[in-house]
Formats: structure tokens, sequence, C-alpha cells
């Protein structure tokens, strides 16, 4: 085959290489999302469960009545904020206060980055702090217990 | 790790990333082979003395080997990170390391065979770096609380850059931007940009909420209280003013373009980003009529080619003068038809053609040798990356996280977008270089860190998701 002619099917192999490369990331990115979109539902599944409380034991300044009493899930989120799994209307709580997870049995507290700090027990959880049943968690100026 | 037993390793390897390897690797012996074969061939412009079989040899083969131990390094320490990103950008690497060694000979001035080994170098300093990002940053929330001193990090950079402009004097070259270390030339905006989004996602995430509600009103706009913005307008002013002196327009659209978006992501208010469109138009017109290098640049992207039958001396002398950079890659770009004129058959570097080819106006060398429809995939893969870099942002758990993804996301996209519309006469042509094809160690090694980064926040992502690493 003359070279010429050799070269052309060399570019002609280029270009379809890679847009068959396009097609693959495609590919792997949509099978990607449609995982994701099954976990949450697997996940919806389980908020179902509930695997702890947390009753507020001091209110601070604000307008919640001490004792009322919130379901956790697996992962919680707790902030002024609509998309937050416990929403709390006061001023002194961000949008996004505080993060629960709740894995291999054990509860960890994280602050969310938020103006009026996280504390377990009064340690400031900047940094994921495990807790158990029957620590104070407080968020803003309100005091929760964590119980079962 | 849980389980050591042979069948486990099997089933938690990278797959995925293994399996996007495979057409990367392909395409890059391809090219190589066609780079070795256009050697030959006698109506090619490549000069054959001028590159050995093993300098063709030796960057194909050495990135192939790269990619593979970066596949299994990550699937040993960083299985759960991101699998689409790296073939992404290692393909771009390869383009990018043969376009190299395809230009080394025939540069102009200096025409250098090594260049692709030396890109290479520069690629395998990138992978390398990338990795070790990887696993310096184990906490990334600690890099925000360092937020003020990414800062003074970059204003240092900066600096760097203002003393060589006042050494060099000659104020009309298109770019400043350069720190001569010995035989290294290092661009220090590049890591510039970083320290900035890193102080611009710590600050912003620290302060959402103020941002969020935006006190400060004029009429319809609101802005956030002066005390928040105050640190923000600082930083931005310092780097537009050092810019706009060291007349690097390009970088400073960077930088305003990357506060607008961050801001945007931040707060989610729409009015913020009005009010700053406005305050940057009006910044525009008043730069536009006090400085003169201003109308120049822009003059460029106002010149009718299309017309050329029809220009005046003057019009001649712009094309030869200060338009013919972009008048040759026009030139080049359209030569190059749908299918391209072949790797090392066409002209795109050279005496006559197009001059500094290989750092700002590779996307045009690319336009001619490999054609309109291999410009077009490169411009997909260059989305699909900004993809992945917005889908790891989003599933972030964190606001430092999330706005940090996000920032380094935009400001590739934006770099990425001012470069090629620079190529292309739509926006006056800058000195920014585009990501993993264009030769310049800093911009791999800064643009490999930001992969590095993003890989880290998608590991922490889904390690923090499923409980376990």
């Amino acid at each position: 085959m003359p070279l010429d002619a050799f070269l052309l099917v060399l570019r002609l192999l280029l270009i379809v290489l890679l847009y068959l490369f396009l097609m693959q990331v495609v590919i792997a990115i949509t099978r990607d999302l449609r995982k994701t979109a099954q976990n949450s539902t697997e996940g919806g599944g389980q908020v179902a469960s509930i695997l702890g409380h947390l009753v507020v034991v001091d209110s601070g300044p604000s307008s919640i009545t001490p004792g009322t009493r919130f379901d956790l899930e697996t992962q919680t989120t707790i902030g002024r904020g609509p998309t937050n799994t416990i929403q709390l209307p006061d001023s002194f709580i961000s949008a996004e206060h505080t993060r629960l997870s709740y894995r291999n049995g054990q509860w960890s507290v994280q602050d969310a980055g938020s103006v009026n700090g996280t504390f377990v027990n009064n340690q400031p959880a900047y940094n994921a702090l495990p807790a158990k049943a029957g620590d104070i968690v407080r968020v803003g100026y309100i005091q929760f217990k964590l119980t079962q | 790790m849980a389980s050591q037993s042979p069948s486990g390793i099997f089933r938690r390897y990278r797959w995925t990333e293994l399996g996007l390897f495979i057409i990367p690797f392909l395409i890059v012996i391809l090219e190589m082979s066609q780079l070795l074969l256009a050697n030959k061939d006698q109506t090619s412009s490549l000069s054959t003395r001028n590159l050995p079989t093993i300098q063709g040899l030796i960057p194909a083969i050495g990135l192939i080997a790269a990619l593979l131990i970066a596949n299994m390094v990550m699937s040993v320490f960083f299985r759960k990170a991101d699998q689409v990103l790296l073939p992404l950008v290692g393909l771009l690497s390869g383009i990018g390391i043969l376009m190299a060694t395809r230009l080394g000979p025939d540069l102009n001035p200096f025409p250098d065979p090594a260049l692709g080994s030396r890109q290479l170098v520069w690629v395998l300093l990138g992978i390398f770096v990338c990795l070790a990002t990887l696993f310096l940053l184990r906490n990334i929330n600690l890099l925000a609380r360092y937020k003020y001193t990414a800062a003074f990090l970059g204003i240092v950079l900066v600096c760097t850059t203002l003393v060589n402009t006042l050494r060099v004097k000659n104020l009309d070259s298109p770019t400043h931007d350069q720190l001569n270390l010995g035989p290294f030339a290092l661009q220090p905006s590049e890591l510039l940009k970083i320290c900035l989004v890193i102080f611009f996602a710590a600050y912003l995430s620290e302060n959402r909420d103020i941002f969020a509600e935006g006190s400060l009103k004029f009429g319809p706009f609101r802005l956030p209280p002066l005390r928040q913005l105050g640190p923000l307008t600082l930083m931005l002013g310092i780097a537009l003013l050092f810019f706009l002196f060291v007349r690097e327009l390009g970088l400073a659209l960077l930088i305003y373009g990357l506060f607008l978006s961050m801001l945007y992501l931040a707060s989610g208010k729409f009015s913020y980003v009005a009010t700053g469109l406005l305050i940057f138009a009006a910044l525009g017109l008043i730069g536009y009529s006090l400085f003169s290098y201003v109308r120049t640049r822009f003059a460029v992207v106002g010149f009718n080619v299309v017309n050329w039958q029809n220009w005046t001396a003057k019009d001649d002398r712009f094309a030869t003068n200060g338009g013919l950079q972009i008048l040759q890659g026009l030139i080049a770009l359209s030569s190059g038809g749908i299918l391209g004129a072949g790797l090392g058959l066409g002209n795109p570097a050279g005496r006559y053609f197009v001059p500094v080819v290989q750092s700002d106006m590779v996307f045009t060398a690319l336009g001619e040798e490999l054609g309109l429809a291999v410009l077009f995939a490169i411009i997909a893969i260059y989305l699909l990356i900004i993809y992945r870099g917005f889908r790891i942002a989003i599933e972030a758990t964190d606001t430092f996280n999330q706005l940090l993804a996000a920032g380094l996301t935009s400001i590739f996209a934006i770099q990425t977008f001012i470069i090629i519309a620079g190529n292309m006469k739509f926006l006056p042509l800058t000195g920014i270089p585009l990501p993993f094809l264009s030769y310049g160690g800093s911009s791999i090694l800064a643009n490999y860190i930001i992969v590095g980064i993003l890989l880290r926040i998608s590991y922490n992502t889904a390690v923090e998701r499923d409980g376990t690493a």
C-alpha cells in the first residue's frame, strides 16, 4: 500500500478512536449516574428505620419546647435551610449547621462550618467526634441529648 | 484493608479506569507511528534529520508506563477516587506530548528536537505531583485554615511578575508572566490561580450565611455587607491592578471571572453577578478609552480577515506585524479542514508560519494537522473534564470542599475558553496556556495539582458516603 494511502488510513483511524473513546467515557458516566440514583432510592428505603433520637434539653434563646424529640436517620443534617433533615428556624443556627452520621454502630457528629459551632459534651466538633447515647450535643445555643 | 485474597483484589481494582485507558494508549501509539512514518514521507515538512526514531518512541512509551503505574498506585491506596478524570487528562497529555514532539524540530528561531522529551518530563513530574497531592491532602479542611497564607503566597507570586516587568521594561510583549530559574522558565500565575481559589473558597464558605443574606442594598441590587466584602475585594483589587499594570489582560479576565463564579456558587444570588458584570463593563470601557495597549489588543479582534483582497497598506502592515500570529493561526486552522493534514504532514511551525506555536497557538497547530473532527473531540474532552469536576463538587459533603472543587473546575473552564477563543480571534490573544496540550512546565504541574485535589475530594466523599475505605 502506498505510503500516503496508509497515512490517510491512520488519520481516519485516529478520528474513529477518539470518538469511540468519547462514547466509552459517556457510557461510564451514565452508568455512574444510574448507580448513584439507585443508591439514593435504596437509601430512601432505609430512612424508615430510626436509629436514635435527639431530645431538646435546653432550648437556649430559641422557641423550641424542651422535650421535643427529633428522629435521626443514617445521615442527618441540622440547620436552618430547607434542605436539612432537621430544620430549626432559629437565628443562631446557620443554614447548614451540623452533620450526624451513623456508621458501624457508632454515631459521629461534625460541624458543617457554622457560625456558632457544634459541641459534643462541650468539645468543639471541627473534625467528626464520636457520640453515644446520653451525650449532650450542642447545636448553636440549643442543647440536645442523644438517645436510642 | 479488608480482604487481601486474590479474588478480593481482582474485584476491587479500578477496572473502569483501566478500561478507559485502553483507547488513549492506542491513540498515543497510533500517533507515534504516524509521526515516525511521516518522517519517511518526502513531501512532509518534518525535517528527517531532526527526529531520530528513539526520540519519537520515548515520549509515547514513557507516558503509557507512567499512567499504568499511576493506575496501580491509585488502586492500592485510593480505590474509591473518581475513575474517569485520569484517562481524560492522560489522553490530553499524550496528545500534547506528541504535538510537542512534532513541533520541536520545526520551530523557527530555535529548533528543539527534544521538546517532546521535555514535555514528557513535565508530564511525568505532573503525574507524580498529582499522586503526591493525593497522599498529602489527608485533611482538605486544613487548607481552609491556612487561607491567609495562601493569599499571601499568591501576592508574593504576583510580585515576582511585577519585578520581572520592571526589569524587562518592554511592556508591549504579550506576557511578562515569567520567572526564569536557571534553565527553567516558570509561569507563577499558574500557581497563583490555585492560591486564589483556596482563599476564595475558604473565605466564602466561612461567611456563607452573610453572603447569602446580602444586606447592603443599592436600589434593586444587593451586596454583602462591607465587612465581609472587604477582604474579598481587596484581594481581587490587588490581583487586578497588578495585571492591568503588567498588561496581562488574560489573567485579569481569568481572575475576575473566577471571582464572579465563586461568588455566585457560594451565595446563589444572581444580583451579585449582575452587579459584577456591570462593574466589569464599566471598567472595560474606562480601560479601553484610557490605555492604548488595550486598544491594540482589541484591534486584532475587529480586524477583517475575510476581505483580504481589499486590504489597505495599513492593514497589510498590521497583518505582518501585530496581527501575524493570529492571522497565521487562522490560516492554519482553515487549511486543516475537517480531516486535517495528518500529524507531521502540515506546516504549523517554521519561518513563514505560526510564531510561538508550541505554547500559545497549539490549538491552531492541532487544527491544521488533525482537523476539525479532532478539534471537536478535544473540546468534548475538556467539557467532560469540567463536567466531572462539577460532579465531584456537587457530591462533596462539606461546603469548603464543594467550593474548592467548583472553583478549581471554574478556573479550568474559564482558562480553556479564553485561550481557545484567543486562538480563533474571538477574544484578544493572551499568554494563558491551553491546559495539558500546550508546552509549558508550570501549566502542566498546576493543572495536575488541580486534578489531584479533585481526585482527593472525590475520594474523601466516597469514603464518607460508604463508611469504609
